[in-house]
C-alpha cells in the first residue's frame, strides 16, 4: 500500500533536537513526506500553502504555541479536520482540557519512544502499515 | 558516528544556546527586566534542555531541569517575585545546569551533593511544590483523554493530487525581462500546458510609433487558466522571470470558499489572544543548520490575499527571508579557511615581487603595467581583508563566559561585585579568541581577589559595597584592545616594592618610578597575596599571563591609581598572520618595524644627541630627551656606534607608553608583510618578533620593538638620570 509513502507529516517544535528525534521516528514508520516547522507561526503558513495529513506539535513554543496553532488550524476550512496530535512536557490536567476542547485529536507526554508515537498515530488514522 | 549520537551532539550544541540565552535572561530579570517575554525565554530554555535529555536518558540532567523548570514556572506565573536573592539561587542553578550538560557530554558525574543543595534551595523557595518526580500526573484522576479517530476518507481527501482549479493571472513584463532574452510567448505556451488557457493582451499603455522605446515594455497580458497541476505548477512557469515582471496569480473556483481568508489576521488574533494569557508570545531567531528541509518560511501566503495585482510574490518572498532575521551562515571546514589565509598570504608575497620586478625593469610608474600592478595590488588587499574576515570572531564568545567566573570568585571571597561588559561586538581572529579565554580568566579573577575591597573596606572608603569590574573590548590603529578594570584600592606600591626586595627581585636601594613599580606584578615569582589564595594564587601568576598574552603579539601593561583601582590592558593583532610595517637596514640587514609602534621618522642632528656614562646616548626631540637605542649594537650587528647625522632615528612608543628612538641606517619604505614565525621555521631571536619574505624574495626580520627597548632600559641607571636631565 502506497499509504505511507504520500502520508504527510508536519513536525513543529522549536527545538532542533525534537525536530530530528520526531522526524527520524517518523521516517522509522515508513513515512516519507515530512515537513518541519520552527514555531506555530511557521507551521499555520506552512500548512496553508500545503495541506498535510497530520501535525505532530510542541505545546510550548516561542510566537505561536501549541494551542494557538490547534485553535488556528481548527478555525480554517480547508484545515479543520486535520488530525492533531500535542506533544507536552508533563501531564498537565488544564493544558489537556483545553486542547481537547479545541478538537486535538491525541497527545503525548515528552520523551516518548517511536512505538509510544507510532501508536498515538494510529489511534487517530489507523494501522499504519 | 551513528546517527543517535550525531542527533546527542546536536541537543548538546541546542543545549549551549540555550544555557546561553537563560544566563542572559536571568542577568536581564537581575537587571530589572523582568518582562514577561524574557521570563518566558528563560522558561523554556530550561524546559527545552528538559525534554531533550529526556530523549537521551539523562537522568541527573532531567531531575535537576524539572526543579529548575518548576521554579522558573512560579517566577512566570508570579507566584515567586524576582528578587535579588531568588535571582542569585537561579543564577548559581543555571550555572550548575551548565555543568550538567557538560557532565552528560562527557560522560562524567557531578557531585550529587552539589545538585541536593540547590534541590533543596529551589525547593524550599517554591514552597516544595517540585517533590513529585514528574510533575502532574497526580491531578490527572477523573481526567480521561479518548484520542479522536479520523477515518480513511479524510485522509483520502487531502491534498496529494489537487483537482482542477482556476487561476486569473496578470502577467505584465518589465523592459528588463526582454533585455534578459525572455520572450513572452514562450512564457504563455507553457502555461497553455498546464491546461486550458484563455489570454487576453491589455495594449492601452502601448504609445505611438514615434513614441515608442524599442527596448520598452508596454503590454500587461491576462490568462485565466484551468490545470489540475496545482498553483506550484503555475508558479514555476515564472521561475525565470518572476524578478523581471509584475505578476499576481489568483486561485479561483476550487479554493474560492477561502478566498477572503486572511491568515495574518487569524495570526494577529491568536497571539494577542495568547499574549494576555501568561503563555509564550516571544520571538526569537534560530539558526538554521537543518540535516532536513524546513518547509519555506513565511511568504508563501496564498496569492489570494494579495492586495492589489501591482503585489509581487517574487518580491514578497525575497522580504520575508531578509525579514525571518539571522543571517546566513555556512559552516567551513577550519583547514580551508586556513588554506585560503596562507594562499592568500603568498598572492601578497607574489605581488609585492612583482611589483618590484616591474619597477626594476624600467617601466615609468604611470605606465600601463605600472597602473595595473597598482589595480592588481588593491585588489589583493581587498581579497586579504576579505578573507580575514571569514576568521574573525567577536569576542562576545568569550565575554560570555565571564559572568559566571565573577559569581563564582566573588562567592569564594565574599566581596560584592558587579561586572560591566563593553564592545563584545568587537570582531579579532579566531586564534586571537582562542586563546584570549585564559589570560581573561587570569585577569579577572585578580582583579577581584587582589583589585577589589572587601564590602567594609569599600565602605569605610567611601565607596559602595559593590565593586565594579568593567570588562571592555575596542578597536585602537589597527590592533584590539581589551581591559580589565577595576574600581579597588589601586597597587599597593609600597607593598609591592616590599615584596619585590624580600624576593630579591629587586635592589634593596633601587630608585623606581610608580610606574616601573606597578609592571614588578609582572615579573616572575611574584605574588602580592600575603597567602596564597585558592583563587589566584595557583601557581599562576601575571607573569604568565603576560607572556601568553606576548606570544600572541600581545602587550599587556597597567595603569592604577591608589585608592582609585587599576586597568590592565592588553593589546593584541587582530591578526596573527599580517601585518604593517616599515622596511628599514641597518648595517646592510633588512628588518621590518611594525607600524602600530611607530610614532614618526627624524633625521637627528648631531647636536640634539648627547651622550653620557658608556655607550648610552639620548636625543633631544622637541625639548624632552629620548633614549636613543642604536639598532646595529643591539642585535649585535656591528660593534661600532653608528653616527647618528647619516643614520634616520624612529620615534617608537611601547605599549606601556614609554617612548625610544631606534637608530636605524635607512628607510626603504612602509609594506604589508605576512608573518611567517621564527620559532617554528628556526627558533627564538631575542629581540626579533618573526620573519617575513619581502617582494624580492628574500627573508627579513621582523623587529620586536617592546622587546629591545626594555632590554636597553634594563640598563637601570638611565631611567633617574632621564627624569633629572628631562
Amino acid at each position: 500500500m502506497s499509504f505511507l509513502q504520500h502520508f504527510k507529516v508536519l513536525v513543529v517544535d522549536d527545538t532542533t533536537t525534537s525536530r530530528i528525534l520526531i522526524s527520524e521516528s517518523l521516517q522509522d514508520m515508513g513515512i516519507r513526506q515530512i515537513t518541519l516547522a520552527k514555531d506555530g507561526e511557521h507551521a499555520l503558513r506552512t500548512i496553508m500553502a500545503q495541506p498535510q495529513h497530520l501535525v505532530i506539535s510542541d505545546f510550548n513554543m516561542p510566537n505561536l504555541d501549541g494551542l494557538g496553532l490547534l485553535k488556528a488550524i481548527r478555525s480554517y476550512a480547508p484545515t479543520r479536520n486535520t488530525p492533531f496530535i500535542i506533544l507536552t512536557g508533563k501531564s498537565d490536567r488544564a493544558l489537556l482540557e483545553r486542547a481537547a476542547a479545541l478538537g486535538v485529536n491525541n497527545y503525548l507526554t515528552k520523551p516518548f519512544t517511536t512505538a509510544q508515537l507510532k501508536r498515538a498515530i494510529e489511534q487517530i488514522v489507523g494501522d499504519l502499515r | 558516528m551513528d546517527a543517535m549520537s550525531a542527533i546527542k551532539q546536536t541537543f548538546f550544541q541546542e543545549c549551549e544556546e540555550q544555557l546561553a540565552e537563560l544566563e542572559a535572561g536571568l542577568l536581564a530579570i537581575e537587571a530589572g527586566e523582568a518582562e514577561p517575554d524574557t521570563v518566558n525565554a528563560v522558561f523554556r530554555a530550561v524546559h527545552s534542555i528538559k525534554g531533550g535529555a529526556g530523549a537521551f536518558s539523562l537522568a541527573a540532567l532531567v531531575q535537576f531541569a524539572h526543579v529548575f523548570e518548576t521554579a522558573l514556572d512560579q517566577l512566570r506565573s508570579g507566584t515567586l517575585a524576582p528578587t535579588p536573592e531568588l535571582l542569585k539561587v537561579m543564577l548559581r542553578a543555571a550555572d550548575l545546569l551548565a555543568d550538567l550538560v557538560q557532565a552528560a557530554r562527557t560522560d562524567q558525574v557531578v557531585d550529587e551533593g552539589r545538585s541536593q543543595v540547590l534541590i533543596d534551595e529551589l525547593n524550599t523557595i517554591g514552597g516544595g511544590l517540585a517533590t513529585d518526580d514528574d510533575g502532574g500526573d497526580g491531578d490527572m484522576d477523573g481526567f480521561v483523554f479518548n484520542p479522536v479517530t479520523v477515518g480513511f476518507d479524510f485522509l483520502d481527501s487531502v491534498p496529494a493530487a489537487p483537482a482542477a482549479q482556476s487561476f486569473s493571472i496578470r502577467f505584465k513584463p518589465r523592459p528588463e525581462l526582454y533585455a534578459k532574452g525572455n520572450e513572452t510567448a514562450l512564457v504563455l505556451r507553457e502555461l497553455e500546458r498546464l491546461g486550458a488557457i484563455a489570454v487576453s493582451c491589455n495594449t492601452s499603455e502601448l504609445p505611438e510609433l514615434g513614441e515608442l522605446d524599442p527596448e520598452g515594455a508596454y503590454l500587461d497580458w491576462s490568462v485565466e487558466l484551468t490545470t489540475d497541476k496545482g498553483e506550484e505548477a503555475v508558479r514555476e512557469v515564472f521561475e525565470f522571470v518572476e524578478w523581471d515582471c509584475e505578476l499576481a496569480i489568483q486561485a479561483a473556483g476550487g479554493a474560492a470558499a477561502d478566498a477572503g481568508f486572511d491568515v495574518e489576521a487569524l495570526l494577529r488574533s491568536i497571539q494577542a489572544e495568547a499574549a494576555a494569557e501568561p503563555v509564550f508570545a516571544e520571538p526569537e531567531p534560530l539558526a538554521l543548520r537543518e540535516p532536513l528541509t524546513m518547509a519555506p518560511a513565511p511568504g508563501a501566503a496564498p496569492a489570494a490575499d494579495a492586495p492589489s495585482p501591482a503585489a509581487k510574490p517574487g518580491q514578497a518572498r525575497g522580504e520575508a527571508t531578509a525579514g525571518a532575521g539571522a543571517p546566513q551562515t555556512i559552516r567551513a571546514d577550519l583547514e580551508r579557511v586556513d588554506r585560503l589565509i596562507d594562499l592568500v598570504g603568498e598572492l601578497v608575497i607574489n605581488q609585492a615581487m612583482l611589483s618590484q620586478r616591474v619597477i626594476e625593469a624600467g617601466h615609468a610608474p604611470g605606465s600601463a603595467v605600472a597602473i595595473g600592478l597598482d589595480e592588481l595590488e588593491q585588489l589583493t588587499r581587498e581579497i586579504q581583508d576579505c578573507v580575514m574576515a571569514i576568521r574573525a570572531q567577536a569576542v562576545k564568545s568569550v565575554f560570555q563566559r565571564m559572568p559566571r567566573l565573577v559569581r563564582e570568585v566573588a562567592g569564594l571571597t565574599g566581596k560584592e561585585v558587579r561586572l560591566i561588559t563593553d564592545g563584545e561586538a568587537t570582531e579579532v581572529d579566531k586564534t586571537v579568541i582562542d586563546r584570549l579565554t585564559d589570560p581573561l580568566t587570569h585577569m579577572i579573577r585578580n582583579a577581584i581577589d587582589h583589585g577589589l575591597e572587601a564590602p567594609e573596606a569599600r565602605l569605610a572608603a567611601g565607596k559602595p559595597a559593590e565593586g565594579v569590574v568593567r570588562l571592555s573590548a575596542m578597536h585602537r590603529s589597527g590592533r584590539i584592545v581589551i581591559e580589565v578594570a577595576d574600581d579597588g584600592a589601586g597597587i599597593n606600591r609600597p607593598k609591592v616594592k616590599q615584596l619585590a626586595i624580600a624576593k630579591g627581585l629587586i635592589a634593596a636601594d633601587a630608585v623606581l618610578s610608580d610606574e616601573e613599580t606597578d609592571n614588578l606584578i609582572f615579573l616572575p615569582g611574584f605574588s602580592t597575596a600575603a597567602e596564597v589564595s585558592n583563587i589566584s594564587g595557583r601557581g599562576v601568576g601575571m607573569d604568565v599571563v603576560k607572556r601568553s598574552i606576548q606570544s600572541l603579539g600581545g602587550r599587556l601593561s597597567i595603569a592604577s591609581r591608589p585608592g582609585k583601582g587599576s586597568t590592565f590592558t592588553m593589546s593584541l593583532p587582530l591578526t596573527l598572520a599580517v601585518l604593517d610595517g616599515m622596511v628599514v637596514t641597518v648595517a646592510g640587514q633588512t628588518l621590518v618595524v611594525p607600524l602600530t609602534a611607530i610614532i614618526e621618522t627624524l633625521q637627528p642632528k648631531a647636536a640634539d644627541v648627547h651622550g653620557f656614562g658608556g655607550s648610552a646616548r639620548v636625543i633631544a626631540i622637541r625639548d624632552a630627551f629620548t633614549p636613543l637605542i642604536d639598532i646595529g649594537r643591539a642585535l649585535g650587528f656591528r660593534a661600532q656606534a653608528t653616527d647618528p647625522a647619516a643614520a634616520v632615528a624612529i620615534l617608537v612608543e611601547t605599549e606601556g607608553g614609554r617612548r625610544s628612538a631606534l637608530l636605524v641606517d635607512t628607510i626603504q619604505g612602509q609594506r604589508q608583510v605576512v608573518i611567517k614565525s621564527l620559532e617554528t621555521n628556526y627558533g627564538a631571536v631575542p629581540g626579533i618578533a618573526a620573519a617575513t619574505i619581502l617582494g624580492d624574495g628574500r627573508v627579513a626580520l621582523i623587529l620586536d620593538v617592546d622587546a629591545v627597548v626594555a632590554e636597553t632600559h634594563a640598563d637601570a641607571t638611565l631611567e633617574p638620570v632621564l627624569k633629572a636631565a628631562g
